[in-house]
């Protein structure tokens, strides 16, 4: 024992006698989980997020045939991602920050749990809260657009000679996608939370992330075409640094009968989890390093 | 530190990343920035860029419907021509503006001159086609994005026929529809009746005998036949029209079709 700091030494040895505990890392994703579903942001962006979709029933007023199909797949994912990415950047940093304002961090990180698992809790219970958004944007989308197609098949059956248009199975797929996407996008809120003060900045720093990550292809574009060396290499290190947000993109032609290569599900997949290991593991590294 | 392991991973999934960025990419045609930009504004731009075309798109045909109904010719073209330049994909956005500056933009400039008791029909034909012109070039820009679409050659065939009443480009833009992969059963019909329009029956008798076979006659699930295409093809008219044509060109019984 180190008598010169008595208080510093005893939970280091516990620490290091403490394995990593699955079972507590479950326990801080459920109660943030919990939690989030709790806010009356999650409700309120959840309801939003069904009306806008539910409201792309007044595409009928418009009498557009089989088109009509595009219109709603258009805007049910448009909303899933608007209200999607509103929910995990803000829903990330108020479960974090409210830990540290409450100073409960201060209590659960005396106990012996790894910041380790104190971060990748706190990630899986947004992903969750995340995944069950997604989960239920996707089915009311895949109703709407089932129910619509059936009544415009009765309705106009020439443009349906081939059957369906939607593939109902990728659509569930493209929803993964967006899931997954936001699994990197809370992982990025998280990693600017554990170094930022407050929630007001981790906030606004988190848009302007999802901004630079949609817009990041630009970069690779505009690399080729830079004369002066110093911005090019600028440039490329931009197009490197941020993921590709665009990538997830694949939704835009799912209302007028195209469909998702496998192959290309698995890597947009593989991407995006590589990405959320990446920068949950600097999350932890700079939270290790955090006073609270 | 975080800057670099970031570019690293960026780097490291590079390759991994790259085919599907291309499927995405092949899926997205060039967003012609410059035509764009003062017509929406920075926000909607960055919108664009971000990837929203598809929705954005579909928020402008929803305020051409709108100024459509107004009968608001200036901005109705506006709106037509921006829906496209954002998102040239959709078929549904270049069928229904080119129908809206064909049929409906002619009768509203009509109206607004006095209508037709008043304007001269040789001013009504020119304004006719003045808009025919305005909608086929409309259409045939469409190529670009749809070079295949049978549907665009159909559009073009209806604006010749019913807007200039040119028959014979018509009947060639209905051959030209008939000839594309997934073209309707009705454009291959229709093709030899303007031909018999135009008196070349000899023609529309070649036609047809060529056509019938193609035709599906029962529905056959295992090859991909549904009792509506069956319906659709309509073999049996198409025969009842090459019998009318033996007997108006005269066909020798040792000649005839036989199916």
């Amino acid at each position: 024992m180190n008598m010169a700091n008595p208080s510093s030494s005893a939970p280091i040895a516990v620490m290091r006698s403490v394995p990593f505990s699955l079972e507590r890392l479950t326990i801080v994703a459920g109660n943030t989980f919990l939690e989030a579903v709790r806010q009356k942001l999650f409700n309120f962006l959840l309801l939003l997020a069904i009306a806008l979709v539910a409201s792309a029933q007044l595409f009928r007023e418009f009498n557009f045939g089989s088109s009509e199909l595009k219109f709603i797949s258009d805007f049910g994912f448009g909303a899933m991602v608007f209200f999607g990415s509103t929910l995990t950047i803000a829903a990330t940093a108020q479960l974090f920050f409210s830990e540290i304002e409450n100073r409960t961090a201060l209590t659960i990180l005396a106990k012996p749990i790894w910041r380790t698992e104190f971060i990748f809790g706190k990630f899986l219970g947004v992903f969750a809260v995340v995944g069950v958004f997604c989960a239920l944007t996707t089915l009311l989308l895949l109703a709407l657009l089932y129910h619509r197609e059936t009544a415009l098949m009765a309705a106009n059956p020439e443009s349906f000679e081939s059957g369906r248009l939607i593939h109902y199975g990728d659509l569930v797929l493209l929803g993964v996608l967006q899931w997954l996407k936001f699994g990197v996008l809370a992982a990025i809120t998280l990693l600017i939370a554990s170094f930022s003060n407050t929630n007001l900045y981790t906030v606004v720093m988190g848009f302007f992330v999802l901004v630079i990550c949609h817009l990041q292809y630009l970069a690779r574009d505009a690399y080729g075409q830079v004369a002066a060396l110093p911005l090019r290499l600028l440039v490329q290190l931009l197009g490197y640094v941020f993921p590709n947000f665009q990538v997830f993109n694949l939704a835009d032609q799912i209302g007028i009968g195209a469909g998702i290569d496998a192959m290309v599900f698995m890597r947009v997949a593989g991407y995006a989890l590589i990405y959320i290991a990446v920068i949950g593991g600097l999350a932890v590294y700079s939270f290790r390093n955090r006073e609270i | 530190m975080a800057i670099l392991l970031l570019a690293v991973t960026g780097a490291v999934l590079r390759p991994f990343e790259e085919p599907a960025w291309q499927v995405v990419r092949a899926q997205q045609p060039a967003l012609k920035l410059d035509s764009l930009q003062g017509a929406l504004g920075q926000g909607l731009t960055v919108g664009l860029l971000g990837g929203f075309r598809a929705i954005v798109a579909d928020f402008f045909w929803i305020k051409t419907n709108s100024v459509w109904e107004d009968n608001d010719l200036p901005a109705t073209q506006t709106f037509i021509k921006l829906v496209t330049a954002i998102d040239p994909r959709p078929l549904y956005f270049w069928q229904n503006g080119s129908r809206m500056i064909a049929y409906d933009m002619p009768n509203w400039r009509i109206t607004e001159a006095g209508g037709y008791d008043t304007v001269p029909p040789a001013e009504q034909r020119r304004i006719d086609e003045e808009q025919a012109t305005v909608a086929l070039n409309y259409l045939r820009e469409a190529f670009g994005y749809h070079p295949d679409a049978p549907l665009l050659h159909v559009e073009i065939a209806n604006v010749y026929l019913n807007r200039l009443k040119d028959t014979a480009s018509a009947a060639a833009a209905y051959r030209q529809a008939a000839e594309q992969p997934g073209a309707p059963y009705y454009a291959a019909r229709i093709y030899p009746e303007l031909l018999r329009k135009l008196g070349r029956n000899a023609e529309a008798y070649a036609w047809l005998k060529q056509l019938y076979p193609t035709l599906p006659k029962a529905a056959d699930p295992a090859k991909g036949v549904s009792e509506f295409q069956v319906d659709s093809a309509m073999a049996s008219v198409v025969l009842e029209r090459i019998r009318e044509l033996e007997r108006e060109l005269n066909v020798p019984q040792s000649e005839v079709f036989r199916p």
